[in-house]
């Protein structure tokens, strides 16, 4: 089945792409299992999963028999990983400027 | 998931001084980093400090001056990455003074992080539930403006 190349608002505009990667949030899922949950074809819940797939918004993963599909959060992870490190930095800078410019009072 | 970084000091220094602090080089690399800061809109600068490797962070800081309303208000872009001009993280920081009480009041906001941004705000509506209660919502609209015909 040919797969459509979609935008993010194409891709989480569907109301069945949603449920899917709100259940995806919860935890990992075999595909199987995600199909089970929904009434269309299998091909047509394939179909959904590749194009969320190709929008970076889920990855698959082979265990065993079953192909599990995984919501991908590191990017959240990262970008978090990233706001606490530069939080601190900015507090500790602030403070480092603020110990410069008292300083520079007390000598003059 | 908070996604903007803000701090408010207080200096019991004029906004003149605090900044010069902000805005000359050999003054902002004593308390901020190393870099070739210039008081010019549009003017590309590094900050540099040593690489984070568990970070992967190469240690240089990309800018660009964005707004500049002298005493008041400064901003330039903040991006950095792990090396090679790879950028991982692309924000913007904003500095506003505001003279207060013999002194000035800092503002600090390092905000506009790109970086999966979109995707950051999907997720939290899905978590949310929102944007499911907003198609609801754009449903029932829909159906009571078709259903009034009576079909």
């Amino acid at each position: 089945m040919a797969v459509p190349a979609l935008d993010v608002f194409q891709v989480i505009a569907d109301p069945s792409r949603r449920e899917m990667m709100r259940m995806l949030s919860e935890k990992s899922l075999p595909i199987n299992s995600l199909a089970e949950h929904f009434d269309m074809s299998r091909p047509a819940v394939s179909k959904h999963i590749k194009i969320m797939y190709n929008a970076g918004f889920i990855s698959i993963e082979d265990i065993g028999r079953e192909r599990y599909c995984t919501l991908k959060k590191d990017g959240f992870d990262e970008l978090q990983k990233w706001i606490s490190f530069f939080d601190n930095f900015w507090k500790t800078k602030l403070k480092d400027l603020e110990t410069l410019l008292n300083n520079k009072i007390k000598k003059s | 998931m908070e996604r903007s970084i803000n701090h408010k000091v207080f200096y019991p220094h004029p906004p003149e001084v605090v900044w010069d602090y902000l805005t000359k080089a050999e003054l902002m690399e004593q308390w901020l980093m190393k870099n070739n800061f210039e008081l010019k809109l549009g003017h590309d600068f590094q900050f540099t400090v040593g690489p984070i490797p568990s970070m992967d962070f190469d240690g240089i800081v990309y800018c660009k001056v964005l707004e500049i309303e002298p005493l008041k208000k400064l901003t330039y872009s903040w991006k950095c990455g792990p090396g090679n001009g790879k950028i991982t993280i692309d924000s913007i920081v904003y500095w506003t003074l505001l003279a207060k009480d013999n002194g000035t009041e800092l503002l600090l906001e390092n905000s506009g992080f790109k970086e999966a941004n979109f995707n950051v705000v999907i997720f939290n509506a899905m978590e949310q539930g929102w944007l499911a209660n907003m198609n609801k919502i754009y449903k029932i609209l829909n159906e009571t403006k078709n259903g009034s015909t009576g079909a």
